[in-house]
């Protein structure tokens, strides 16, 4: 038999083996006694003699029994059993110190899970670690720079003013037939946002992404029924086909198979469905999870939207729209493509430039694209760092607390400590078993802390979306984000159970055991300790004071951005989008249509006021162009806002000169405008800007358009919450001033709550036309919510966390005093039987735990000053070292202090004396 | 009485463990006639620690170079036996070798050749 199964055997015959072991020896000792009784020593002596001679008969045992058993693991369940027995034992001590872990484990799994699927995972695609984004960085200085016009986004960072990801078509081409020798593939896509897609009679609205022939090659994605879009299809005059993704074909066919072969229409143009994309496919950005997939020259055959369905696109070359993504060639480096490809593209750039643009050229970026694109990183993950570091500053405070509380229990354990050392127990095995322990307690925390995870991220999840249907980070607990909670629980096992383990194993044995179980004199390592569990404290304040000081201007902010003046009101209005255009409506019966439509809401018993505008004031974009008084020269951007009737009405928007739009403004009379204030300031600081015209820059093939100014209304906030009033332009919508009526958000001001009115709303759109959907429905207030989101969940999460921690750090503090006055009860005692007031008394506990809140505090401040400056960006109206948060912090650290430290302060003045003394 | 033993050496580790194969070569017997059989042979010069035979014997046991069995002894009580198995010769011939290639280094370096005579 091998010694693994012998061993297995003895732990199921471990009784009947003990009791054989038992024989043997007792065979041995008896043979030994008649041996000696043999050489002539008295029977009772010669059994004292034989018993001598065998030693420590346990010792004798368990090292048999070692031969037997795996000692290590008998000794570890050994361990776990009196450690549950230890943790049963200490109901109140246990219960806090897991409650407080699993909260601290649990934010930090969730937080980490978050990050994982931000930062972390890579695209569900076949390898993935050789792709690569394409982006460009430059820092333009003035006005002239070679990208003329975009669709998409541009951003800053640390080493270029503007970077973006979008390119003109002709760049493609050139990238696409340069870089044989670094890609095996180059493809291109863009967002077709917003679509009406009908599937089998049924209108509902879709994204989707335009991609080049080579998308789905390049990405190396295998379809889950029929095809995938090939470079053939991706041609002007090609049959228009689609790819679907997986969700939605299975939401609108039912079944992934049975979808190929059939019509969709998108936008009204028929599509035919070529195949479905595989589940789990979300294309390059884990921001959006596209719907669909079409051609990209398929968006020619759209009604004119953007600019980027005007053939003319595929030439210009200073209008940036195309994302590019590329897959290494084997054994290429991003360097290496860099290399080849950015003289390339210099060179093209620059032939594509004036001279005053030639002098700010943007750089070519090969960057690393096996996480795909980096939208939701640049929008998430500054914002997670920061809650990172403050779960990860709960659980250290939790920790503090832990091991302080197990310091408290290690003197308590004194005794139990010195008997174990005396009675022959190594160190080691003592510190081995304590730390069983602490990670007992901590693996406890930390599997409850799992389930805490679980409910944070639904709640952080439904937190940072908002109400928004389109948010796609999903995060869930996979083996990264459960690893990381064993290991985090392992670690604070380890970080809080140590110091304790060590300052209770290094015992005097012979004093301790000498000592009575209650009040023990300070000896030197009960002074070590106490000073050990301060330092602990006063960590734990200068945390809490961090957490307070961010809380602070947190709240600040939030308050500073909620009492912005927006310019209207946004009580009880109703806003929801309606697109005429993408159901087939086309001018100008797509203007009678709207204005249909604003009659019949305005006739909505209980709604005050209806109004449309061609996008929503907040929480969106603006259109801005050139809008310049005749005779004068261009000075800044205007924003632009076609607007229905009654706008300034219904938004209750005070129109200070001149009028508003009203039934005189139709089709065909006179072009007019009413402009803000801030562009009179600009424009006509010193002049009646009633009755001026300016002239609005179109893109060809539209002309430039006259148009007089009639009114002059306050400055409102459009676009942004924050900054200057913008200059804006309104016109009227149905006067084509502009570029042509698409979609229009209508805004109605009703009477108690909009959301009241959605139904009617509803029926009355779907009786215009059933093609028609209703979308995008909030109210005003919650849309201005949704751009103060992450002010929101900052200034509500940090001011959880600062109270969780606050409450932590009192409690640690509450058990420190409490435990020096136990400690201190005969002197204390001695003091108030000598003649020492009472007041005296509360007062000399309460100055020690002031003088730790003092320490901790000149830890926490020159911290706080310090770090707060990271949090700089994500603040509005109050600096980062405001003096106000950080005083009003102080007053709440100290006052909690004073609760936390004045209960053991009352404790000690109340001492009898009698008792105390008699208890020596 | 007991005469003092005439003074004793201290066990090299790991020879206890050739000890024990050697003395069950002549034959299966119980733990108090091992050690006595080593301090008889040695001419008392070793004595067997109980606190180490036992641990000893049943880690030789666990890695099957001996078998135990229960046997009634002479005066009729239960006496736990132990014999060699074939895997323990095979050990005891290995130790056995390594002990005479060592003991001979010993003998090498503490006598030199000139006086290996004496």
């Amino acid at each position: 038999m091998s010694p693994f199964f012998q061993k297995l055997r003895s732990l199921l015959h471990r009784r009947r083996k003990e009791e054989d072991f038992r024989d043997e020896l007792q065979f041995h000792l008896d043979e030994e006694a008649e041996e000696r009784q043999a050489e002539g020593l008295p029977s009772e002596e010669a059994r004292c003699a034989a018993r001598r001679d065998i030693g420590n008969i346990t010792l004798v045992q368990e090292e048999a029994r070692a031969a037997w058993t795996w000692t290590y693991m008998e000794q570890f369940a050994q361990d776990c059993r009196y450690g549950f027995r230890t943790i049963a034992a200490n109901k109140t001590f246990s219960l806090l110190a897991i409650l407080s872990l699993a909260l601290g484990i649990g934010a930090n799994t969730a937080i980490y899970s978050f990050m994982d699927s931000l930062l972390l995972r890579s695209l569900p695609v076949s390898d993935p670690e050789s792709l690569a984004v394409l982006n460009w960085g430059a820092n333009p200085t003035g006005r002239d720079f070679v990208m003329r016009g975009m669709s998409g986004s541009t951003w800053r960072d640390s080493k270029w003013a503007e970077s973006a990801g979008i390119f003109p078509f002709p760049a493609f081409e050139l990238i696409r037939t340069n870089s044989g020798a670094v890609f095996s593939s180059v493809f291109a896509y863009y967002p077709t946002r917003k679509v009406n897609v009908m599937v089998k009679g049924e209108a509902e609205q879709a994204s989707g992404e335009f991609v080049s022939g080579d998308y789905f090659r390049g990405l190396e994605v295998l379809p889950a029924a029929g095809r995938l879009i090939i470079p053939d299809d991706d041609r002007v005059g090609a049959p228009a086909v689609v790819v679907l993704s997986f969700a939605f074909s299975q939401r609108r066919f039912g079944d992934a198979a049975s979808a190929p072969g059939q019509s969709i229409l998108i936008n009204n143009v028929p599509f035919t469905v070529a195949g479905i994309a595989p589940p789990g496919f979300f294309g390059v950005d884990p921001a959006a999870a596209p719907d669909f997939y079409v051609p990209l020259h398929t968006n020619l055959l759209f009604p004119l939207r953007a600019r980027a369905t005007d053939p003319q696109v595929y030439l210009d070359q200073n209008y940036y729209w195309l994302e590019m993504m590329a897959r290494l060639r084997p054994g290429v480096s991003l360097t290496q493509a860099q290399a080849v490809l950015g003289p390339v593209f210099h060179r093209w750039v620059a032939s594509t430039a004036n001279d005053r643009e030639r002098a700010t050229l943007p750089e070519l970026l090969i960057r690393e694209g096996a996480t795909g694109l980096n939208t939701l990183r640049r929008q998430y993950s500054k914002p997670l760092y920061v809650l990172l570091a403050m779960v990860g500053l709960i659980l250290a405070i939790a920790c503090a607390n832990i091991a302080n509380l197990l310091l408290a229990r290690a003197t308590a354990r004194r005794r139990e400590m010195a008997v174990r050392l005396s009675m022959g127990a190594g160190r080691f095995r003592v510190i081995r078993q304590l730390l069983t322990e602490s990670v007992l307690l901590a693996s406890i925390g930390g599997v409850l802390g799992v389930a805490f995870a679980i409910w944070g991220i639904r709640f952080l999840t439904l937190l940072l979306a908002n109400g928004r249907e389109d948010f796609t980070l999903h995060p869930h607990l996979n083996w990264h984000v459960l690893g990381v909670a064993v290991l985090l629980s392992l670690l604070t096992g380890l970080l809080f159970g140590l110091a304790p383990a060590l300052q209770a194993t290094r015992v005097d044995v012979m004093p301790a055991l000498k000592e009575t179980r209650a009040g023990q004199p300070g000896s030197q390592h009960s002074f070590r300790r106490a000073s050990l569990s301060q330092v602990l404290v006063a960590t734990q304040i200068g945390i809490s004071l961090l957490m307070l000081v961010a809380a602070g201007l947190f709240v600040r902010t939030l308050s500073n951005l909620q009492s912005i003046q927006l310019g209207f009101s946004r009580e009880n209005v109703l806003l929801f989008r309606i697109n005429a255009r993408q159901a087939g409506h086309r001018d100008p019966e797509i203007v009678t249509f709207y204005s249909d439509l604003q009659t019949r809401f305005s006739a909505i018993p209980g709604i005050r006021g209806a109004s449309a505008s061609q996008s929503p004031l907040l929480g969106e974009g603006t259109w801005s162009g050139w809008v310049v008084p005749v005779g004068q020269q261009r000075k800044a951007p205007t924003h632009i806002l076609m607007t229905a009737p009654d706008f300034f009405k219904t938004m209750q928007i005070p129109v200070v000169l001149g009028r508003a739009f009203d039934d005189r403004d139709q089709p065909g009379s006179r072009a007019v405008a009413v402009v803000s204030e801030a562009y009179v300031k600009r424009n006509f600081p010193d002049r009646n800007p009633l009755g001026q015209h300016i002239v609005i820059s179109r893109r060809p093939p539209l002309e430039d358009r006259d148009v007089e100014i009639v009114g002059v209304a306050k400055n409102v906030r459009y676009g942004a919450l924050k900054g200057e009033f913008r200059d804006i332009a309104y016109l009227p919508f149905n006067q084509g001033s502009y570029y042509p009526v698409e979609e229009m958000t209508f805004a109605l001001r009703t009477s108690g709550d909009p959301l009241r009115y959605i139904n009617a709303v509803r029926a009355i759109v779907s009786h215009a036309d059933a093609r028609v959907p209703v979308t995008d429905v909030k109210t005003q207030v919650a849309q201005v919510d949704q751009m103060m989101n992450q002010e929101i969940i900052f200034a509500r999460l940090c001011t959880a966390f600062a109270i969780l921690a606050l409450l932590i750090a009192c409690v640690g503090l509450y058990g420190t005093m409490s435990y020096t006055v136990a400690r201190r009860t005969s002197e204390i005692g001695i003091r108030i039987a000598l003649g020492a007031q009472r007041g005296a008394v509360v007062w000399m506990v309460l100055r020690q735990a002031f003088v730790l809140a003092v320490v901790g505090l000149a830890i926490g401040i020159p911290t706080a000053l310090g770090i707060s400056r990271f949090v700089e960006s994500f603040l509005f109206g109050v600096k980062p070292n405001s003096t106000a948060a950080l005083v009003l912090a102080v007053a709440i650290l100290l006052s909690a202090v004073l609760v936390a430290g004045y209960m053991p302060a009352r404790k000690a003045s109340r001492i009898d004396p009698m008792i105390a003394v008699r208890h020596e | 009485m007991r005469s003092e033993p005439p003074s004793h050496i201290e066990l090299l580790r790991g020879t206890l463990d050739l000890l024990i194969l050697r003395t069950l070569l002549t034959g299966p017997t119980h733990g108090h006639a091992i050690a006595k059989h080593i301090q008889r042979t040695s001419e008392d010069l070793l004595q067997v620690e109980t606190g180490s035979l036992y641990p000893a014997l049943h880690r030789l046991e666990a890695r099957g170079w001996i078998a135990a069995f229960w046997e009634l002894s002479m005066k009729g009580k239960r006496a736990r036996v132990y014999r060699l198995t074939r895997q323990g010769r095979k050990q005891l011939a290995a130790e056995q070798s390594k002990w005479e290639t060592f003991s001979r280094a010993m003998r090498l370096i503490v006598n030199p050749a000139g006086q290996e005579g004496q």
